[in-house]
């Protein structure tokens, strides 16, 4: 906080001034205002509501310190913030008391009960509720030196974890609609243009194409008439004034980067998404945006109509003559319409298909017209491009985007880490940053003792990548060089326990019931690879389908309609090529090395057993007998190899061969 | 995803575009697949048709091709060609693809020929793993999407369209169930590549469905692809005829005094586009593909029973907007709008309102009504508010509605015997024949027209014959016997339409592509060709042409001995009133001097100069009288009728509807004429 924020407040309401519009000339004072009714009080209790804490019990912990302020009289010296995601799920229901920045996890009614005695109203911090050190067992007081925090560097997400998603007052203060301010007041809309340009930054959500370079094809297609076939039946209108639209339809298991920054911060996305339009000259935009995410769109919907309220949405901006407004479209929840066309698709109340892209979306999109499609993350780093300048973007990252965005990946990214790692949450980190210390040094590594054995990046049609490849700089290239992608994010950790036919075959299995159907080899190509890959699970294959396996590969990657298609191989290709031996003991042992495939192993008791019947009692089909201080035995015929008696046993004495 | 580079397109220069080493010039926006095909190279399709938009499903047609040095591959079918490129239709890269599409498709469908064949083509084998959805069957769905995309850009109903994901995907009707809509027109069935769709046709049980449906999807596909550069019918329907009409002085202004007006902008179809709510099927019946019914959406009338309420108008179509428009002199599209909803609202016809209506005014303009007799009413021409006043009091049945509800032939009466009128002034302007009004079109100029209207069975209405375009603008019916040998075709043609319940527009509002080569492209020969087999196909037998007018002619011959039996059907009917015909006041003849002045010249030969008005006027009805005469004894020679217009015994004997009691009507007449 400034320290001209730390003055009492002479205005302890902070709604003084709602309603009102605001304009270039009193943005500042709105943020100012904010801060002096933050400043007024002894601390804030940052709350987590993001989607992860919510489900862990953070309304109830929110509710539950507000009651416990109220009871002591403390209500009018420490306000309660809800937040959007603080990042670190795995540790939710997080509570963060500010100005210290004092961190703690895991929160229930009881430990909450003694952080409110201890810490607010003795003010000595709790001990037992803080993060603990993963190799010392020590408790690490603030957020700031928690290794999971320390490595990050917050662009899209600067304000995680510190604004009221709920509260546009709350955005200002921190600095949101100030870059807005400054391109309304001091750019045109080509210096916007240029400033994204300079940064070098590539889309966020899979493909990773130059947004400036999109942005300009769209001014150009704009001013020049869209000369492409149209998506709609209805012949297109000639004017064509292009059209804006967020992709927030984020589909892959385990991803969850842009469903937290919604709810973490949507003004963000909203700012950007009007820069974005007043650099290509558009006055609507929409927001598609899965049904499967209420939270998000319900703080989506309340940012919108307070942004439209204080008059930084809708007609004459910030007291501007720039007009701007977005209306949300809500997609089922199918994966294909994460893909551009079939969203547009989607959004012009079609089956949601792709279609061919030789004619790009820039020329002819949503309704024939030209449309910048962006996705949620690109769209909220806008605004710090705009307000610190494309350069100090540009800085950030691998390589030099200062010729051409194509020679490296410029700033940070968000990843959601999921699988077999401890600190499964959301990171954002600088691009280049190595797969090791996003898995290890941020992520805490693999739990229970286990080996790291394969990282999945990108989503279900990202690849896996194996031990050997932990060094590997993190960014758009590099990835894609290595058989995997950066896809939206998603980062699935796996351990050796895990098998690499059977992780293909779960994702193939995904992507085949999410295949749109149009094209062939999309749509029939899943269902022969699964088919082949359950054959090999099964110990039913030869060498020879391998071949086929790799042809039918080849011609998805090549001759498949849209993206979805293309990269449904990596998952296969990327583990035959990283663990093919893991097959060939599938086909020609008829073993599964991992001890997953049910068809290829049987549980067995050794003599480690000592006998203390934990396994019987929860074997599901009571297939294990044995007198109690005696070996137990499993009955193989019986057994349905759910593995419940490897994870229950506390002697190692579960085999699976 | 993808990348997102644009390029500038010229839309004027052809590209060069090189495939297999032979290049040709296209222009920009040809596909690759139009590309190889202007020469003569084979590349195959599973997906593709004509008829419809490219879909870029099957993947079949992958092709490589080289763009600035750079290669890769695209579906032929649906890349434009935007720059010089080169296409390798048969490269290794081209031929790996294709095969492995087919050698999934072949995996599933083993036994389709469709599939078959171009396996056999790039010697594709079946694969070495077995597909859990194969399907045996040589007729199995190929999920190719063409029923689907002709339902939709063809049919303009999307009946079926694709339910269900990825292996689930299907073509189905909306929730699995027999969709009302679908009128089991055929073309998904047709347009299918094996054969998966069937129609089961148990209410028409037709003969030979095979063959309607080829012919039937001949037209549906030119409704798809040609309309939009002919008559527009689809998009704006018959509304784009305003204009054409003004320009060719046809379009009737002023009761049928005037062929077109300075304010024909103001109703032309740009206006009719932004008011009429286009581009949605809005066919008469469910399945018509060429929907030209259009529709006013919320439209606020500031008259009678429904003022200031939102309705929905039917319409306006062409004769709409001249009978209650340019006929009496409205030019306001609101107010022709408001007459065409009361005329629908009170069962009136808005032809036979706004041809009588046309008439009061004229009347009353020339002296013959005054406000006294109208009940106060200005009926001037182009008083629109009148107008639906008049039109509110026809349909209460009140004050000088009454006698306008009665028609032009009793107003002609009633106005002669209690308001003085001239009865020639009256039958002159009159325009009815046969008691019933004219419909929209000025015949002046088009003797065979005249005709056409005057002889129509059913009074003159231009659904008999529509010949003013062959007749006075194409000079094709040089003669009597030209014309007579039309006034036989096109009224037998015409006739069969209402035989067999069919709507007359499908045959001659879009027209075959090749239309212009045929001889005589004014039977559009190829849509005769068309109906010939519809009917063949639909209770068999092989019907051609000359069967089918010899239908029409026995019907027609039998209305006319009815009408005789009723005591008309006589010459005197087969006569209309001369506006239908030439200039009956001054002013109508000066408006027009110079080409009447010519005609006496070139066809009376007599010289104009120093005559009054008057004089010409009047040689120059005789001379259309004697040639409008000269056509009745040709058309009735060609029909095989007496002078008089009486079917004789030997024609009926000829049709075969010889029947005792039949030729005792003609007889009687031709006794009575002294003509036997």
């Amino acid at each position: 906080m400034s320290a001209r924020a730390q003055r009492p407040p002479k205005e302890r309401r902070a709604t003084s001034a709602r309603a009102a519009r605001i304009s270039a000339r009193t943005l500042d004072a709105v943020g100012r205002k904010h801060q002096e009714l933050l400043a007024g009080y002894k601390g804030l209790l940052l709350v987590c509501t993001g989607t992860g804490c919510v489900s862990a019990g953070g309304f109830v912990i929110r509710d539950s310190l507000k009651a416990m302020l109220k009871k002591r009289r403390l209500d009018k010296k420490w306000l309660v913030v809800q937040t959007g995601c603080n990042g670190f799920c795995a540790m939710g229901p997080i509570l963060v008391v500010q100005p210290e920045g004092i961190f703690y996890e895991k929160l229930n009614e009881k430990s909450l009960e003694k952080v409110a005695e201890e810490h607010l109203v003795g003010g000595k911090p709790v001990k037992a509720s803080m993060h603990k050190d993963l190799a010392t067992g020590n408790p690490i007081a603030k957020m700031a030196e928690i290794p999971f925090f320390a490595k990050q560097q917050l662009i899209a997400l600067r304000n995680k974890g510190i604004v009221d998603p709920e509260n546009i007052e709350s955005a200002i203060a921190m600095g949101g609609y100030a870059a807005l301010k400054k391109a309304l007041t001091t750019m045109k809309p080509a210096d916007v243009l240029g400033e994204v340009m300079r940064s070098g930054i590539r889309g966020r959500g899979g493909a990773g194409f130059p947004t400036g370079a999109k942005w300009e094809s769209c001014i150009k297609a704009s001013a020049t008439g869209a000369t492409g076939e149209s998506n709609a039946q209805a012949v297109r209108p000639s004017p064509t004034k292009p059209v804006l639209v967020c992709n927030a339809d984020e589909g892959d298991p385990g991803a969850f980067m842009d469903r937290s920054i919604i709810e973490t911060d949507p003004h963000a996305v909203l700012e950007g998404m009007c820069l974005g339009a007043y650099a290509i000259g558009a006055s609507e935009g929409f927001i598609y945006i899965r049904k499967e995410y209420p939270l998000a769109l319900e703080r989506l919907e309340k940012a919108m109509a307070q942004a439209r309220e204080r008059g930084l949405l809708g007609k004459r901006i910030l007291g501007s003559d720039f007009a701007f407004d977005i209306k949300i479209h809500r997609g089922a929840g199918a994966f294909v319409c994460g893909e551009s066309t079939a969203l547009m698709a989607s959004m012009e109340g079609r089956v949601g298909e792709p279609r061919a892209k030789y004619v790009h979306n820039v020329e002819s999109g949503y309704m024939g017209r030209p449309t910048v499609l962006n996705n949620v993350e690109t769209w909220a780093n806008v605004p710090v491009i705009v307000e610190k300048g494309g350069a100090w973007f540009g800085s950030i990252g691998t390589g030099d985007v200062a010729k051409s965005p194509w020679n490296g990946s410029s700033g940070t990214k968000v990843f959601s880490r999921v699988g077999n790692i401890a600190n499964t949450g959301l990171v954002e980190v600088p691009m280049g940053i190595r797969l090791k210390e996003i898995i290890f040094d941020i992520g805490g590594g693999i739990p229970g003792g286990r080996e790291f054995k394969a990282v999945q990046t990108g989503g279900p049609s990202g690849g896996c990548l194996p031990k050997s490849m932990l060094d590997l700089p993190v960014d758009f290239d590099t990835l894609a060089k290595a058989g995997s992608m950066m896809g939206s994010g998603g980062m699935i950790v796996m351990d050796d326990r895990t098998c690499m036919v059977d992780v293909a075959k779960y994702f193939i299995d995904f992507l085949k019931d999410e295949s749109c159907g149009k094209c062939t080899p999309c749509r029939e190509g899943l269902i022969a690879v699964s088919e082949i890959l359950g054959a090999i699970t099964r110990g039913q294959a030869t060498e020879a389908l391998l071949g086929e396996l790799e042809g039918l590969c080849d011609t998805m990657a090549v001759s498949s309609l849209c993206q979805l298609g293309a990269t449904a191989p990596n998952p296969v290709l990327s583990t035959l090529k990283y663990f093919r031996d893991e097959y060939l003991a599938h086909i020609r042992e008829r073993k599964c090395p991992a001890g997953v495939c049910k068809s290829l192993i049987r549980y067995e008791i050794t003599p480690n057993c000592n006998g203390c019947h934990v396994c019987a009692r929860n074997c599901p089909t009571n297939c294990i007998s044995g007198d109690k201080k005696k070996l137990h035995v499993i009955d193989a015929n019986a057994c349905i190899k759910c593995g419940i008696c490897r994870d229950v046993c506390k002697f190692d004495a579960v085999r699976v061969g | 995803m993808g990348s997102a580079t644009t390029t500038t397109t010229t839309t004027t220069a052809t590209i060069p575009v090189t495939v297999d080493g032979q290049t040709i010039e296209v222009k920009p926006g040809t596909t690759v697949l139009e590309a190889a095909r202007m020469l003569k190279i084979s590349i195959p399709t599973l997906c593709h048709h004509s008829a419809v938009e490219a879909y870029g499903a099957c993947r079949v047609c992958m092709t490589e091709i080289e763009v600035r040095g750079k290669k890769r591959m695209v579906t032929a079918c649906n890349f434009p060609i935007r720059e010089p490129l080169a296409v390798f239709a048969e490269s290794d890269a081209t031929k790996r693809q294709r095969r492995g599409v087919l050698s999934m498709m072949l995996a599933r469908w083993p036994n389709v020929p469709a599939i078959q064949t171009l396996a056999k083509r790039y010697g594709v084998q079946n694969p070495g793993y077995k597909h859990p959805l194969r399907n045996e069957a040589p007729d199995a769905c190929i999920l190719c999407g063409l029923c689907v995309k002709a339902c939709s850009e063809m049919v303009w109903e999307d009946v079926i369209a694709f339910a269900g994901r990825g292996a689930r995907r299907r073509v189905a009707m909306p929730f699995g169930k027999q969709s009302e809509r679908c009128t089991g027109c055929g073309t998904c069935a047709y347009i299918c590549p094996t054969g998966a769709i069937k129609v089961a046709d148990e209410k028409n049980n037709p003969v030979d469905p095979a063959r309607i449906r080829k012919y039937g999807f001949r037209l549906t596909k030119e409704m798809a692809t040609l309309d939009d550069s002919q008559c527009k019918m689809r998009r704006v329907g018959t509304a784009h005829l305003v204009e054409i009409m003004d320009a060719y002085d046809l379009l009737p202004t002023h009761n049928y005094k005037f062929g077109k007006h300075a304010e024909i902008a103001r109703i032309s179809s740009p206006v009719w586009t932004s008011l009429v709510r286009q581009n949605v099927p809005d066919g008469c019946w469910v399945g018509c593909q060429m929907s030209c019914a259009k529709a006013v959406d919320d439209f606020v009338p500031r008259t009678g029973p429904y003022k200031g309420r939102k309705v929905l108008v039917d319409g306006p179509e062409y004769e709409t907007v001249a009978s209650c428009g340019s006929n009496i002199g409205v030019f306001e599209p609101h107010d022709i709008i408001e007459l065409n909803f009361y005329c629908d609202t009170y069962g009136i016809d808005t032809i036979s309102f706004g041809t009588a209506c046309a008439f009061a005014m004229e009347c009353y303009e020339a002296g013959v009504l005054d406000k006294r007799k109208t009940g106060g009413l200005d009926l001037k021409f182009g008083n629109a508010t009148a107008a639906l006043e008049l039109l509110h009091h026809m349909s209460r049945g009140e004050g000088f509605g009454v006698l306008v509800g009665q028609g032009i032939r009793q107003m002609k009466r009633i106005f002669a015997e209690r308001f003085g009128g001239d009865p020639k002034f009256l039958h002159d302007i009159g325009m009815e024949a046969k008691g019933l009004e004219y419909s929209e079109y000025v015949s002046k100029e088009s003797l065979a027209q005249q005709a056409g209207y005057a002889m129509a069975q059913k009074g003159p209405q231009h659904d008999e014959a529509w010949l003013i375009f062959m007749d006075m603008v194409n000079k094709q019916l040089p003669t009597f016997e030209k014309k007579a040998e039309a006034l036989y075709y096109f009224p037998m043609w015409r006739t069969w339409f209402g035989l067999m319940g069919l709507c007359k527009l499908p045959w001659n509002d879009v027209e075959p592509e090749d239309n212009a080569k045929w001889p005589e492209p004014n039977k559009v020969p190829g849509h005769v060709e068309g109906y010939e087999n519809f009917l063949s196909g639909m209770i068999g037998g092989d019907f051609k042409i000359q069967d089918i007018l010899k239908m029409s002619e026995r019907v027609y011959n039998f209305q006319r001995v009815f009408a005789i039996r009723m005591g008309h059907g006589r010459r005197e009917d087969d006569r209309g009133p001369y506006r239908a015909m030439g200039p009956v006041t001054a002013e109508e003849y000066e408006s027009r001097a110079e080409r009447y002045d010519g005609q006496l010249k070139e066809l009376v030969k007599v010289d104009p100069a120093g005559k009054s008005t008057a004089q010409k006027m009047a040689l120059l009805r005789q001379y259309r009288e004697e040639q409008y005469e000269g056509v009745l004894d040709a058309v009735y020679k060609r029909r095989g009728w007496t002078r008089n217009g009486t079917p004789t015994p030997e024609t009926l004997k000829g049709l075969g509807i010889d029947y005792p009691w039949v030729v005792e009507v003609v007889k009687a007449r031709m006794a009575e004429e002294g003509s036997a």
